[in-house]
């Protein structure tokens, strides 16, 4: 019994991550059409930030987190503005042009940091919640799942409560009808650009007290990001949350029942499945072109 | 895309440079221009795939099944390599033939990511189950192809240039038939799916069926370059297929241009030859990679093959009024742009 | 631009000589280059396993030549090293390797091995070029040029467990996880043969996608089994940081046994002294005093340490000593055979049965489980953790343990399709 609500809690930490990455892309494709490569790269820039502000410069780690944030959006501010807005009738040429900011972001942190072990980020909140006998989580975890969560509601009443929430929900399903409607596609752009970008530095600078802080740590996250984004409908977000729920339970179960690969496989096949039952992912609306 | 009279004197004096380059090439340069035509046939391959309109990320896996299948059959099942080939590319034309039914019936961004799902759960089979693909070390010490000429006797195909003019062969004659379907019937047929899906089907087109067909037919060609790749290293592992492969293709065949057959070719050797070239910058190298390709977006956005009609453009637009600069970036040709149609 | 900047580092790292024991400082004359050649992984994700080796080997011959070079035969040499980036691709291999050897010919190849290595082996043999590796499952009867002359991993792997069983009669039950790799199923393999032989029961083992970023399910899924002892196997040093911490967390308190920890004051730091206190590993430290024994054969072992740490900070790991380590075997078997000669320095290293390992006299090993004696096995230290600190605890006989165990590993292993003959 205490592994399986063990096994619940690791999974509800794993979601909160899988939810602000996916989130994030979500954003990203539904305002701007754009498949962001580079997504998991800015993921790894927030951990390197943490890194260097709270590990190396001993800020506190909130604030590290917090500059993590600010510094990252700007970073995705910069790439709408200059690689993503020139391609806007091309979908293709931003899809290459991230994954050339992709090469870029990793060279620079292995110059930044070098390659070898992982850069050192201690636990900013030691020791562990015992939540039950033989349940617990660890401090630094509740802070990061806390956090997310608070991030994830922050936005989830922007989008609906606000009226740039608004508009930015009215750019995501129909761009031209939006536009005609006259609001700015600009600056839209460059807000669920930085919004998306913000999200990613700021999972990558939560977690980076708990994974590995490398430059190639934005790898495996994108894969996962990307499973959950389509098997959440690719223009939903409260889909691609619920996904992230469903998928980091259903993965950190079968790892933790059977095997970690295995998990994977299964993971890609029932998005295939989903794919192929509801094309338009379990929350999706929007038809495919 | 008339030939023009230009063409066949052209072809001819590519052919002779083609079969006199190894002698100029050093050592690990001939190695390095086997990979470019095993590079060369996966691109254009794709480009097939790439002609209804569809990009997928499932490519350098059914490779990798041809690969697989190919070196499985000579080593356990003891077929000749000669044989083994063509089936590990059947292998992989299979695998598509069957992957078809589930992804086809996405499209566009949705077939982008269901592609890449199948491939990751191939990819991974192949790390999992260690009986019969190796695990995650794969598969070695592969046969390469065995053939003894009356009078010459045998060949030593494990030898580079060997093995490049078998290359050579095999990729031309591939190409000339990718080449031929492309112009034939059904390659406009599939041209018309990507541009005028809804008219194709008003006049009765199976979109549904070109499209599959494009993707096994290029799948084959996939898989018969991957068996070239194995049979030539001796060795095949899921790494070697990842996804890191996999853009790198998908750079090509954009960053080349995918309007004209030529375009992936070009992209796929002029990127990989100044990959070479970068060397000496080590560490620097993906860095110097990323900024070639933001910057042949923004330059060449109709890719590389378009860079001839560039320079005449800047070239007349200086002897000219100069009122116009091509290349700033704003132009958006036609055919380019329209790939977000898909 | 990597020149300029690896030019700089290099002259910040100091220009003091080696000991005298190995390099004899020559006054006059130094004027001949041999070129040694360095192909692994320097970018992309496996780059962590080269390139810090190349790190090492820069700091090591710019002190050799800084000290006036080395004197094999009548000549006196200066080193250089002649890199290749192969990213880990057996394609990238061989074109490196053709590349080194043709042009800048080079007299021997350090590689890292693995996936790349079956991609050479052909040419290696062909051009009779000696080779190393740091994975001795590179080793089979097909390649009589590749030594394994540092690393012999997994095998050393039973020092610990035999100084575990040792010092801790009680412990009776281990889990096991390791990562799906090349590394990692070896050593399961070795693990499962050394707890048998030391009469320990193995209850549980995972093996883990090497993709794995969260280990808190596997940690989960292994303490449920109630374990006195957890085996990290040849986990990365990485996943062993990661997955210390999740131990912590989750209130594991028994023992705990691994082939790397090459980070553990940030894992101490991470969790706490106590629960780190007698953790065993097989990595030292390179200013670990027991280093300096006389039987020791790599010269003024902490001043390396410290050149190292100055010229290239915070990226020092196991392959940052391994290689450099392979480059002094080379450098005595070259003296010994007089001559730079590939055969000659491969006649001379393996004319001779056992040769100076970097940890003492070592056998040319490796018969009965690659098929040829190519691999140096002798002494390997067992380090353990004594109040946040790694010490050498003793030097573990391995040639003893396999006289006495050797069916049992051999067994083993063939249960894990890891034999030389079941390699696919």
């Amino acid at each position: 019994m205490d592994i399986i609500l063990q096994t619940c809690v690791n999974a509800l930490v794993a979601s909160a991550f899988f939810a602000l990455m996916a989130v994030g892309l979500v954003l990203i494709f539904g305002v701007m059409g754009i498949i962001n490569f580079a997504h998991g790269e800015l993921y790894m820039v927030g951990a390197y930030l943490v890194w260097y502000f709270y590990a190396s410069q001993g800020w506190p780690f909130l604030a590290a987190v917090l500059a993590a944030f600010l510094i990252v959006t700007v970073i995705g501010l910069l790439m709408e503005r200059t690689l993503f807005r020139p391609m806007r009738d091309n979908p293709l040429g931003g899809l290459i042009n991230s994954i050339g900011l992709l090469f870029i972001l990793q060279v620079l942190a292995v110059q930044v940091g070098g390659v070898g072990l992982m850069k050192n980020v201690p636990p900013a909140y030691r020791g562990s919640l015992d939540l039950l006998p033989g349940v617990s989580i660890g401090n630094q975890r509740l802070v990061a799942l806390v956090i997310a969560a608070a991030l994830l509601v922050c936005i989830w009443y922007f989008l609906t409560r606000t009226k740039v929430g608004w508009a930015l929900r009215a750019v995501a399903q129909d761009r031209d009808a939006a536009a005609l409607q006259g609001i700015n596609i600009d600056r839209i752009s460059m807000l669920a650009m930085g919004l998306g970008a913000g999200m990613a530095g700021v999972a990558g600078a939560l977690i980076a007290p708990l994974t590995r802080v490398e430059p190639y740590m934005g790898h495996g996250v994108i894969i996962t990001a990307f499973i959950v984004t389509i098997v959440g409908g690719i223009g939903s977000l409260s889909g691609a949350v619920l996904a992230a729920v469903l998928y980091a339970f259903f993965h950190t179960f079968v790892t933790t029942y059977w095997n970690g690969t295995v998990a994977t496989m299964m993971g890609l096949l029932i998005m295939l499945v989903v794919l192929i039952v509801k094309p338009t992912g379990i929350m999706g609306t929007r038809v495919s072109e | 895309m008339k030939p023009s009279k230009l063409a066949l004197p052209a072809l001819f004096a590519l052919a002779v440079f083609m079969v006199a380059l190894p002698f100029g090439l050093k050592l690990h340069q001939q190695d390095f221009m086997i990979s470019l035509l095993v590079w060369i046939l996966v691109v254009s391959s794709y480009r097939l795939m790439a002609l209804t309109g569809e990009y997928s990320l499932v490519h350098v896996v059914l490779m990798g099944a041809g690969a697989y299948g190919s070196a499985l059959l000579a080593k356990l099942a003891g077929f000749s390599v000669w044989l083994a080939m063509p089936c590990g590319a059947l292998v992989a034309a299979g695998l598509a033939a069957a992957l078809s039914f589930p992804l086809f019936r996405m499209s566009g961004f949705y077939f982008l990511i269901g592609s890449f799902a199948a491939g990751e759960a191939i990819r991974l089979s192949w790390t999992y189950f260690t009986v019969p693909f190796g695990g995650p070390k794969g598969i070695k010490l592969i046969p390469s192809p065995e053939l003894t000429l009356p009078g010459v006797g045998p060949i030593a195909f494990y030898e580079p240039i060997p093995y490049y003019y078998l290359t050579l062969i095999i990729v031309s004659i591939s190409l000339y038939i990718l080449y031929r379907l492309e112009n034939s019937r059904i390659g406009l047929t599939m041209n018309a799916i990507h541009w005028r899906a809804p008219l194709a089907e008003s006049v009765g087109v199976d979109t549904w069926r070109y499209r599959a067909l494009a993707f096994v037919i290029a799948s084959f060609f996939a898989g018969l370059a991957g068996a070239l790749f194995c049979h030539y290293y001796g060795t095949a592992n899921p790494s070697q297929f990842d996804v890191a492969a996999m853009v790198y293709v998908l750079i090509w065949v954009i960053v080349g241009g995918v309007s004209r057959f030529s375009g992936p070719i070009v992209g796929v050797v002029v990127l990989s030859v100044l990959n070479e070239l970068f060397r000496e910058a080590e560490q620097w190298r993906p860095l110097i990679y990323g900024c070639i390709l933001i910057a042949a977006m923004f330059y060449l956005p109709d890719g590389l093959i378009g860079l001839p009609g560039r320079i005449r453009g800047w070239l007349d637009a200086r002897r000219g009024a100069g009122a116009m600069v091509p290349g700033d970036g704003s132009e958006k040709p036609a055919d380019f742009a329209s790939s977000k149609q898909r | 631009m990597g020149i300029t900047r690896r030019d700089l580092l290099t002259a910040t790292a100091g220009t003091a000589i080696l000991g005298s024991s190995v390099i004899p400082r020559i006054g006059f004359g130094a004027t001949k280059t041999v070129k040694i050649g360095f192909l692994a992984p320097l970018t992309g994700e496996v780059s962590a396993w080269g390139l810090p080796g190349l790190y090492g080997c820069e700091v090591l011959v710019k002190n050799i030549n800084a000290a006036g070079g080395v004197k094999i035969g009548d000549d006196t040499y200066t080193l250089e090293i002649a890199s290749f980036d192969d990213e880990y691709l057996p394609d990238k291999a061989l074109q490196g390797f053709k590349k080194l050897v043709s042009e800048e010919d080079v007299k021997f190849v350090m590689m890292l091995g693995g996936d790349p290595w079956p991609g050479v082996q052909r040419f290696a043999n062909q051009s009779k070029m000696l080779a190393t590796t740091l994975l001795p499952s590179d080793l089979s009867p097909d390649t009589p040029y590749l030594l394994a002359p540092c690393e012999v991993h997994p095998i050393y792997n039973v020092t610990g467990v035999e100084y575990l069983a040792r010092n801790f009669p009680d412990a009776k039950r281990a889990v096991i996880c390791a990562q799906n790799d090349s590394l990692g199923i070896p050593s399961v393999a070795t693990y499962e043969a050394a707890f048998e032989a030391a009469g320990i029961e193995v209850v549980d083992v995972n093996i883990f996608d090497p993709a794995t970023t969260d280990f808190a399910p596997l940690v989960t899924s292994l303490l449920a089994k109630k374990p006195d002892i957890f085996c990290y196997d040849t986990a990365y040093a990485d996943f062993v940081n990661l997955i210390a911490q999740q131990l912590h967390n989750q209130g594991y308190k028994g023992l705990q046994i691994s082939c790397t920890c090459d980070n553990y004051p940030q894992i101490v730091e991470k969790t706490s002294k106590e629960f780190m206190e007698g953790f065993i590993f097989q990595f030292p430290d390179f200013d670990d005093p027991m280093l300096n024994e006389p039987f020791i054969n790599f010269p003024e072992p902490n001043k390396f340490f410290a050149d190292y740490n100055a010229a290239h900070p915070g990226t020092w790991t196991a392959v940052s000593w391994e290689y450099p380590s392979i480059v002094l075997q080379w450098i005595e078997a070259a003296k010994m055979a007089g001559s730079i000669e590939p055969m000659q320095v491969l006649e001379a290293m393996k004319g001779k049965p056992s040769w100076p390992h970097i940890f003492g006299e070592a056998d040319w090993w490796g018969q009965d489980l690659w098929g040829i004696n190519n691999a140096l096995v002798g002494k390997w230290p067992v380090v353990v953790i004594r109040d946040g600190k790694a010490v050498i605890a003793e030097y573990g006989d391995i040639p003893a343990w396999w006289a006495k165990n050797k069916d049992v590993m051999i067994k083993r292993m063939r249960d894990r399709n890891q034999m030389w003959d079941q390699r696919a």
